[in-house]
């Protein structure tokens, strides 16, 4: 055998060896980052159904020495969790579905309707994305107080409660995200603008054009936008616990911070808690997920 | 008649309220003593925000205890809003901006100062002389502003020398340390290192909140947080107590920074891997549930920290009334209430702190939780922090200058005297 053909099968193995080892590479970057990211969910897990006596142990075990998975049951005693998640369940949902529905046509708007100012108008919706929560706690919170005709207030917003410790309180406050504006509009930009000209040449009205035409199309931007409000919405700690004073209209978060205390944290608890708590949302990114990385892509968001 | 208008500008309060956000600062609004009210006994709705009694056990609790109020005061409703100290300031600010404040409030040890000069507290109008009758003098300074009552005290918590028994006994050591000093050399010969590693520290400065433990070692030292209205924290004796903790640390090595955090699942003298600590009473429930062994075995105690003078650091939870309170009577009523020996020492159980009320010294809890029975015993020696109106603010600053001394980027001088700098100019701006 020649030199010559062996040498032309290793430059035409380089390329496949080359790509091979790439991909291994790239497989275990990603399995490090997976790593990094399943480690502190495994952990979570792994605490919540140690004993005090584990959790003080040092070193510190990875697997707990007694599997105490009362911790559950236990955790649940700490708050009405029950009620506490129905609440967090109504308000997420309600967020949800006000904020797909009310963020796609403002974000339609604001890409596929020509009028004067749209460009202000929506610089002006990025803007308000830039404001810290915590410096809007104070003004929504007397917003919400001198909501006329509700909660005793006359039309003047005096003399009552308002919003506050109400659904309307926890509920519309919340409604409506600039991100979910921001991110329809990027969607129904990408949008051709021959489907809407056919559409109208047909007689279908704006409406028809924006609910039975375009929106449908942008799908990923309708799971992405469900997906963040949904986890925001369920997460949400500040606000409902400002705005209501009444136990009965608690949500989770709130109860979870019962598990923690100025003196100690009862860590195992907590995370039991928490465990429950995450549930809900890697559920629901599990049936979205294919959507909601699309959603991503598409708007050009890392 | 209509409530009080308030003194107190919203735009004000606005900015205090973005203090408080950064947990800095509070805000309030207020108005004359409820005593200036028109309102009398009889029926009302009182609401009351609470950061104790916020598990589900300790509002059990609280139902049955109001429910024992309601009997005696018939007519009168209670409505609790729960909340965690970490909330608290939040929740406290956007119901006085909202021009709701809560009728009751129950605070911490001081805030009273920051609330009374603002107007949002009213006057108890009991002197402290007569509430010396039912808790420690000591105890009673802290719910004190300008001659005023405007506190009274439900439950304690103190920072306060621990030790572990069984370590030092294998040292050969059958006291705990009389002064710091000696505090110091005994941590010296019970720290072990292995290949320069730390082991095992021979006291543990670190899980506890730095400011926690610098105060009671400075007032150990014989220092003072404020002297006449003004920062005394940059006093000799306050850098005197810095430069023990430095020592600690650096000089002698006996605990390394990072050895532990306040953030800590658990101790280090829980899990053995320090022998001395200074630290929060509640470490007993942190025993009681995680190494049982120690207390059935007696293994752990508490000691005072001493050098010029005997100190432990004092916090607690007091009750308050709102000065706009619409049924200021009433709200009186539950605040003493609530700090009687019929409440307070069931609240303190509930959470593993110390009951305020005298009467409560010998009861079962204080007897079988060593940790809290001693600081009862030693409450002559309570030292609380605040004094000033502008406390909530300044407090927040101790600990990135504790830690810039302790990590070695100045010395405890210049750090306290930097300290004692920013201090002096937030206490210009507020007045």
């Amino acid at each position: 055998m020649s030199a010559e053909p062996l040498a032309a099968r290793t430059r035409a193995r380089d390329p496949l060896v080359a790509r091979r080892l790439r991909r291994l590479a790239l497989h275990l970057v990603l399995l490090v980052v997976s790593l990094a990211m399943v480690v502190p969910f495994v952990w979570m897990i792994l605490t919540s159904v140690k004993t005090e006596g584990d959790l003080a142990s040092y070193p510190p075990h990875l697997l707990p020495q007694h599997w105490r998975w009362s911790n559950y049951s236990t955790a649940l005693s700490y708050a009405p969790f029950g009620q506490y998640s129905l609440n967090s369940a109504v308000i997420a949902v309600s967020h949800t579905a006000l904020n797909l529905v009310l963020a796609s046509m403002a974000g339609y708007a604001l890409a596929r309707v020509p009028f004067r100012g749209r460009n202000v108008l929506f610089l002006a919706v990025l803007a308000t994305m830039m404001i810290p929560t915590y410096s809007k706690i104070v003004p929504q919170y007397l917003i919400a107080k001198g909501m006329p005709f509700f909660g005793g207030n006359d039309y003047l917003g005096r003399g009552g409660h308002g919003w506050l410790d109400s659904w309307w309180g926890l509920i519309v406050p919340g409604a409506l995200t600039p991100f979910a504006i921001f991110l329809f509009r990027q969607f129904y930009l990408s949008l051709p603008t021959e489907l809407e000209e056919a559409a109208r040449i047909d007689g279908m009205s704006e409406f028809g054009i924006y609910a039975r035409v375009m929106t449908p199309l942008v799908k990923p931007a309708i799971a992405t936008v469900a997906l963040l409000t949904f986890e925001s919405s369920w997460n949400n700690f500040l606000w409902p616990l400002i705005v209501t004073t009444s136990p009965d209209k608690r949500v989770l978060q709130v109860g979870l911070s019962s598990f923690q205390q100025s003196d100690q944290n009862a860590w195992a608890y907590l995370m039991a808690g928490t465990t429950m708590a995450t549930i809900p949302m890697v559920v629901l990114f599990l049936f979205t997920q294919r959507y909601f990385v699309q959603g991503f892509a598409n708007a050009g968001i890392k | 008649m209509p409530p009080p208008s308030s003194p107190l500008s919203r735009r004000r309060f606005l900015g205090l309220g973005a203090a408080a956000a950064s947990g800095a600062a509070l805000a309030a609004c207020g108005g004359p003593a409820p005593g200036s009210s028109t309102s009398g006994g009889g029926s009302a709705s009182l609401r009351m925000i609470t950061p104790i009694f916020d598990r589900a056990d300790g509002q059990k609790l609280l139902e049955t205890l109001l429910a024992q109020f309601k009997k005696a005061n018939p007519g009168v409703d209670v409505q609790p809003d729960y909340t965690s100290y970490g909330k608290l300031n939040e929740k406290l600010t956007t119901s006085i901006v909202g021009g709701q404040p809560y009728d009751v409030m129950l605070i911490g040890v001081g805030w009273i100062p920051p609330f009374a000069k603002k107007g949002v507290l009213g006057d108890l109008g009991t002197p402290a002389a007569d509430l010396s009758r039912t808790y420690n003098p000591r105890v009673v300074q802290a719910g004190i502003w300008e001659g005023k009552t405007y506190a009274r005290p439900i439950v304690l918590d103190t920072r306060l020398g621990i030790y572990r028994k069984d370590i030092l006994s294998a040292a050969g050591i059958t006291a705990p340390p009389k002064d710091l000093a000696e505090l110091k050399d005994m941590a010296k010969q019970l720290t072990v290192r292995k290949g320069g590693t730390l082991q095992r520290a021979g006291v543990d400065i670190l899980s506890n909140d730095l400011r926690q433990t610098f105060l009671p070692i400075m007032w150990a030292f014989g220092g003072d947080l404020f002297r006449d209205g003004k920062p005394a924290f940059d006093s000799p004796e306050a850098i005197d107590a810095l430069q023990w903790m430095v020592d600690i640390v650096r000089t002698d090595k006996i605990e390394d920074y990072g050895f532990s955090s306040t953030s800590a699942v658990a101790a280090p003298l829980t899990q053995g891997r320090a022998a001395m600590a200074i630290g929060h009473n509640d470490l007993w429930r942190q025993f009681e549930e995680a190494k049982p062994e120690l207390v059935k075995d007696d293994a752990v105690a508490g000691f005072t920290l001493a050098q010029a003078r005997p100190a432990m650091f004092q916090g607690g939870t007091l009750a308050t009334v709102a000065a706009r309170s619409r049924y200021p009577q009433q709200a009186r009523k539950l605040v003493e209430f609530l700090s009687s020996d019929q409440v307070a020492p069931q609240a303190a159980q509930q959470r593993g702190n110390i009951p305020a009320v005298l009467s409560a010294a010998n009861s079962d809890y204080v007897r079988s939780d060593k940790l809290v029975g001693f600081a009862v015993q030693n409450l002559d020696h309570a030292f609380s922090e605040g004094g000033v109106p502008q406390w909530l603010e300044i407090r927040d600053q101790f600990k990135p200058a504790l830690e810039s001394a302790l990590l070695g980027r100045t010395t405890p001088a210049k750090a306290l005297q930097g300290l004692a700098e920013k201090a002096k100019a937030i206490m210009a701006k507020d007045s």
